[in-house]
């Protein structure tokens, strides 16, 4: 049996480093989740209060089944946030951990092809994203619902641009011979990076698919909050400005309870 | 390939790119400082461009004010964080060079004097010096606005301050002293102590350490410019709707929360793995020093925690620059939202700064008054048992918001309930000092003025966790003297004792014990006059945060400004102490104190990699007064008993 590799920096055998590498991800991951999970009770919490009836976007109703009615010529994509970048996200990961198989038999080509085609879907994943975000049918402060949706879709974008930066480097440095059979580990961290991020897709796709519609149909209603206008000619009380100035002062009276 | 020996290994080396260290040679606070100038300019010029002239948002501000001053903050956190070097180490890794072990060991400052402490430097030890200095110099920033706040207090005869400004500096000093307060234990304790206590070579990962101390640098000038374009005027907590009123200075504040959290949860991580995977062959949990598991407790809990304050903040800059509404009624937002993110942290960073500092206390007393420590595995079921309670108190902050009012009682029962693993922790240090006799030395004084401390603000907090005593306490002078005698009464002088018991393996020397002691003494002293007599003038009535009030509370607000300039002069003298002694204090040996942990069995100075073979431990750090069976002179007498004397 061939000795294990050593460190170059601290000379700890390579399975040693590895360990803690592994831990300290967790830990990383474990951070990220409660980020995550901010974001997550914030949608809930907003959802199941539908404060002033401003849940869902320009305070209408909708329902479990409603479409987003995206402005996309792709709609089937934007229509469902999350989902079909969940299915994008898993092909990557599935596809890299094809790879990790492939080098661990002894076959350092297959991580490089494995690793530059998931590197290729995250880069889709990352542009649809970005579509998706571009032509949602809302602004984000159309209601807590599309508020909520913006943070959710924008996290999973940066967690997308992580994931391409650490393919970029896993496909350079296995072509480098730096991650190899002997030495797989930093392939396999990100393989469980990659699988904590469509953990947290998923969480956003469960969100937005089954708490949709409010269950709250009769909302508190906290008044009505109105701006001292000094231009105005008649210093009456415009109905809809918010005291955070989220809202114009002449803003239709359409949006106002 | 070339290799290097490690440890008497030769190890394979990847190839040498230049001299060790390559571009980081360069690198150092003033190139950060340049970049992060530079590119804030750059930032904000960029943004100014969006807005035309003299745009007004709806509230009839300047719409480009806040948008600018974001993008500079931007930019300052990358140009400062770039200059310093943070992003060589990703690059090159994504480039496939790795380091060497001579650019590990340039990174690590070897050879590099002082300048070492203005260095991207991953030494453990370096970047626990670092976080020390950090702490001291907020604590500074944050003391002196206390002293401008104490002043406008006092001078009841007159308003010094313009009320606008008054409550920023309200909102500062809170802030800056709760960072701080988090800092200051945790920082240099679980940086520099935690490693060497572990028996281990360095942190797990040095650049990660690295990486959190010049992420709280940065976050400093944020908080500090804040003041200067409005400040923060709602207190530290920022409450919402407050929040989006406020003009940019809350940008200030709301980037200096992002960066300090992400700092915190990245040192969290590195301390936890440390502890999980680098402690000394030999060193079970039964055998581990009740530090460690203070450090890896306040750790974890800053690890789920942070997080939500840091979301707090960011939900907010999103409600403020691109109008989502998550805080915003009308639009179905709501602000006890912002409530229950804030104190999902706020709670838990109690005991992030209070569970560290009771650790100290339970490491110095064994050692100053030479006994086992008493019940230690009642030690650790109290830290656990803080752990598992801190996520769950959190709503006792909101009672008189309205926030569920059908949520209020088992909120006070959990509350109440948590007292009961931190009178574990109290029950550890009274029967660890029950009959005993003392090592009168500043650290031991520096216990006793915590259990002081301790105690008043404890038993004030059942108080306040009370639903009924709530309603009339919480919004006045009564919860401001409490919360003081929590986290500066159990914080501030607990990071003390520490300083003073680790200054000789720190720095080689004595802290100076008698100008030292008087710095103390003349800041607890001062430390009781403004809180008691705040405590009086809260049970008075007198409402917090207000800058005018009636003419009944000022005999103790007299009193309690003097107080304050009596911390403020007991500080400066204990920061002469370390800084004399520093420089020219007595040399200290290695173990100035006999004491038992790995921590002191190594020499001082500490070298690169702490110890020259790794440690094996064998038994717990505590067993003072308790014969050692394998001393080898026990060990002959026994023989000599059994066997008898060779005559």
């Amino acid at each position: 049996m061939s000795a294990p590799l050593l460190s170059p920096t601290t000379g700890e055998p390579v399975p040693v480093v590895a360990r803690r590498n592994r831990l300290g991800l967790i830990f990383l991951i474990v951070a990220d989740f409660s980020g995550t999970m901010a974001l997550i009770i914030s949608y809930c919490y907003l959802w199941s209060l539908n404060v002033n009836n401003g849940w869902a976007p320009n305070q209408q109703t909708f329902g479990n089944n409603d479409l987003l009615k995206s402005r996309s010529p792709l709609p089937w994509a934007a229509d469902w946030p999350f989902w079909a970048i969940l299915l994008l996200a898993v092909i990557a990961t599935v596809i890299l951990w094809i790879g990790v198989r492939s080098l661990k038999a002894g076959h350092r080509g297959g991580l490089v092809a494995a690793s530059a085609i998931s590197l290729l879907v995250t880069a889709v994943a990352i542009v649809l994203q970005w579509w998706q975000i571009t032509t949602f049918p809302f602004g984000p402060g159309n209601g807590a619902y599309a508020s909520a949706v913006f943070l959710l879709t924008a996290s999973t974008l940066v967690h997308l641009l992580l994931v391409a930066f650490l393919l970029l480097a896993i496909t350079n440095r296995t072509r480098a011979g730096l991650v190899s059979s002997g030495n797989p580990f930093q392939a396999k961290l990100v393989g469980y990076w990659m699988v904590w991020v469509c953990a947290s897709i998923l969480l956003g796709a469960l969100c937005t698919t089954f708490l949709k519609a409010s269950p709250n149909t009769t909302p508190a209603n906290f008044g009505e909050f109105s701006l001292y206008n000094p231009n105005a000619a008649t210093p009456s009380p415009s109905p809809s400005a918010s005291p955070s100035g989220s809202a114009s002062p002449s803003a239709s009276p359409s949006s106002s309870q | 390939m070339s290799t290097a020996t490690i440890h008497q290994v030769e190890v394979p080396q990847p190839k040498q790119h230049g001299k060790p260290g390559g571009i980081m040679r360069h690198l150092n606070f003033l190139t950060g400082l340049i970049g992060g100038v530079v590119l804030a300019l750059v930032f904000g010029f960029l943004m100014s461009l969006q807005f035309p002239a003299g745009a007004l948002t709806p509230t009839f501000a300047n719409a480009a004010s806040g948008p600018v001053f974001w993008a500079m903050m931007v930019g300052w956190v990358v140009g400062f964080m770039g200059g310093m070097g943070a992003f060589v180490g990703p690059i090159r890794w994504l480039l496939g060079r790795d380091l060497t072990h001579e650019d590990a060991e340039f990174m690590a400052g070897k050879d590099q004097g002082k300048f070492r402490y203005w260095r991207f430097t991953t030494d453990h030890k370096v970047v626990g010096i670092q976080y020390l200095i950090v702490a001291m110099i907020i604590l500074g920033f944050g003391g002196l606005l206390a002293m401008l706040i104490r002043t406008e207090l006092g001078a009841t005869w007159t308003e010094v301050f313009n009320p606008d400004f008054y409550n920023s500096l309200v909102g500062t000093h809170g802030i800056a002293m709760v960072i701080a307060m988090i800092v200051i234990v945790s920082g240099p304790v679980g940086n520099f102590v935690v490693p060497l206590m572990c028996g281990a070579r360095d942190m797990a990962f040095p650049r990660l350490n690295a990486l959190s101390i010049w992420l709280l640098v940065c976050a400093v000038p944020p908080l500090i410019l804040s003041l200067m374009v409005g400040g923060i005027r709602d207190g530290w907590s920022v409450y919402q709707p407050l929040n989006a009123q406020a003009g940019p200075g809350m940008i200030g504040y709301q980037t200096t929360i992002i960066v300090f959290a992400v700092s915190t949860a990245l040192a969290s991580v590195n301390i936890m793995t440390t502890v999980l995977t680098m402690r000394a062959k030999g060193m079970t949990w039964s055998r581990t020093p009740i530090l460690i598991y203070g450090a890896f407790a306040a750790a974890a809990m800053g690890l789920y925690a942070f997080p939500f304050y840091m979301y707090s903040q960011i939900l907010s800059m999103t409600d403020r620059l691109i109008n989502t509404s998550f805080f915003d009624p009308i639009e179905g937002g709501s602000v006890w939202l912002y409530e229950n993110l804030f104190w999902l942290l706020g709670h838990p960073e109690v005991y992030v700064i209070l569970i560290p500092s009771m650790a100290v206390m339970m490491e110095l007393i064994p050692v100053f008054m030479r006994k086992p420590l008493f019940s230690y595995y009642m030690a650790i079921a109290g830290i656990v048992g803080v752990v598992g309670l801190s996520g769950l108190v959190w709503a006792h902050h909101m009672y008189m918001t309205g926030w569920a009012p059908q949520a209020n009682y088992p909120f006070m029962l959990s509350t109440e309930m948590i007292s009961i693993p931190v009178g574990f922790l109290v029950l550890v240090v009274i029967g660890t000092m029950w009959r005993g006799t003392f090592w009168s030395r500043l650290p031991m004084m520096a216990v006793f003025a915590v259990i002081f401390n301790k105690m008043i603000g404890g038993v004030t907090g059942v108080y306040l966790s009370d639903v009924p005593a709530d309603q009339y306490f919480h919004g006045n002078m009564f919860v401001t003297a409490h919360f003081h005698y929590m986290l500066m009464g159990a914080g501030l002088f607990g990071a003390m004792g520490a300083i003073a018991y680790y200054f000789p393996k720190m720095t080689g020397r004595y802290l100076d014990e008698r100008t030292g002691s008087i710095g103390f003494w003349t800041a607890f002293a001062g430390f009781q006059i403004t809180f008691m007599s705040m405590f009086v003038a809260g049970l008075q009535g007198q409402p917090r945060r207000v800058l005018q009030f009636d003419n009944m509370f000022n005999i103790s607000n007299w009193i309690s400004t003097i107080g304050a300039y009596i911390i403020g002069i007991g500080m400066l003298i204990f920061l002469a102490a370390i800084m004399s002694s520093w420089r020219s204090g007595q040399a200290a040996p290695s173990n100035p104190w006999h004491a038992q942990t790995l921590d002191w069995q190594t020499q001082t100075p500490v070298p690169l990699e702490n110890f020259p073979v790794l440690p094996v431990v064998t038994k717990l750090p505590y067993d003072y007064g308790v014969p050692d069976p394998l001393d080898p002179k026990k060990l002959e007498e026994k023989y000599d008993e059994k066997v008898g004397a060779p005559s």
